[in-house]
């Protein structure tokens, strides 16, 4: 009785892999810990009455869920702030390589690569003031204990402001490509290619990472939002 | 209206020392004079918000029987949001107990 009341708890939590593992190991021992409070009774009516005591598996599910998407929401908010910081290091490493090995960019791509460095800059910086928007919007708020409606708005503009930090930083990040492309047009040894391919793969690992985190806040959400619907 | 101060129940309950899910439970059942018989699962959500934001720490021991439970414990923020909590109480407290000191109880409603 009690493994099948863990199991549907655990599955319900299935979307946090390390929280319901967590849960089902703690909810184990406080629903073997009920059981043995009352040892003159018989075990299986012990048991429903201790499942009984501990509630609805779907509602303390969905208790849980609201922790585990604003964990998730809060590691995003740090994520992008993180993220920003990769991208710009790996920029400056570039900027600092091409000066160092005196990588000039040719007169006939000076034009586009003039325009594209200025799509770059601004698209960057924007991505810097709405991530740093986000992650100030999020983190300093607390933990609500269900998900009112309050929360629920807070979490969709969260998620705004980190589509539209990713958008612009993506959009900085192609920018980035484009302009090491045409800057290594003319590039004749293999060495002048290793810091800027290697720092363009940082670029575009850390804008992964992003996507990653705020997928991962959306798919929690959902099965939150799933979780209360039942 | 329990609800509302899950969190400063729960605080008050570890303030003991560090517990289990289970012995906090125990912890807020016996210090409340039995008047509070929360439903059990809602504690755990309540705990690990509490961890996320910083007033509890926690880690997995051993028991005597040999099964691995989850300790609890307030953090140095843990114990000022207690007593920040707990003087806003009192403050409430007696705000409404010089409210009702001038008025009478009555059987019937007004």
């Amino acid at each position: 009785m009690i493994s099948d009341y863990l199991e549907s708890l655990a599955g319900a939590l299935r979307f946090d892999r390390s929280l319901s593992r967590r849960v089902r190991q703690e909810v184990e021992d406080h629903l073997s810990e009920a059981v043995a409070a009352h040892p003159g009774s018989d075990r299986p009516e012990a048991e429903q009455r201790a499942i009984a005591n501990f509630g609805d598996p779907h509602v303390i599910a969905a208790q849980f869920a609201v922790v585990s998407v604003a964990k998730q929401t809060r590691r995003a908010g740090a994520a992008i702030i993180l993220v920003i910081a990769g991208v710009f290091i790996a920029m400056k490493a570039r900027v600092a390589w091409y000066a160092m090995t005196q990588c000039a960019i040719g007169d006939d791509v000076k034009v586009v690569s003039g325009s594209v460095g200025l799509i770059d800059r601004y698209s960057f910086w924007l991505s810097v003031i709405i991530g740093i928007g986000g992650w100030a919007y999020i983190s300093g708020r607390g933990i609500p204990a269900a998900f009112y409606t309050v929360y629920r708005k807070r979490l969709r503009r969260f998620l705004l402001l980190c589509t539209a930090a990713t958008a612009a930083l993506f959009v900085s990040v192609i920018s980035d490509g484009v302009l090491t492309a045409l800057r290594l047009t003319g590039a004749e040894s293999f060495v002048e290619f290793v810091v800027p391919i290697f720092s363009m793969a940082i670029e575009i690992v850390c804008a992964g990472a992003l996507v990653f985190q705020i997928h991962s806040v959306t798919q929690r959400a959902t099965s939150m939002a799933a979780l209360l619907k039942t | 209206m329990l609800k509302g101060h899950l969190d400063l129940i729960v605080l008050a309950a570890l303030s003991a020392g560090p517990a289990h899910g289970y012995a906090v439970i125990e912890a807020i059942r016996r210090r409340s004079g039995y008047a509070f018989d929360l439903p059990e699962g809602t504690i755990y959500p309540a705990l690990h918000r509490l961890e996320q934001t910083g007033l509890l720490v926690s880690r997995w021991v051993t028991a005597e029987s040999g099964r691995r439970r989850r300790v609890y414990a307030l953090t140095r923020r843990g114990e000022r949001a207690l007593a920040e909590r707990r003087a806003v109480w009192q403050q409430f407290c007696a705000a409404i107990g010089g409210l009702l000191a001038g008025t009478r109880a009555s059987g019937r409603p007004a």
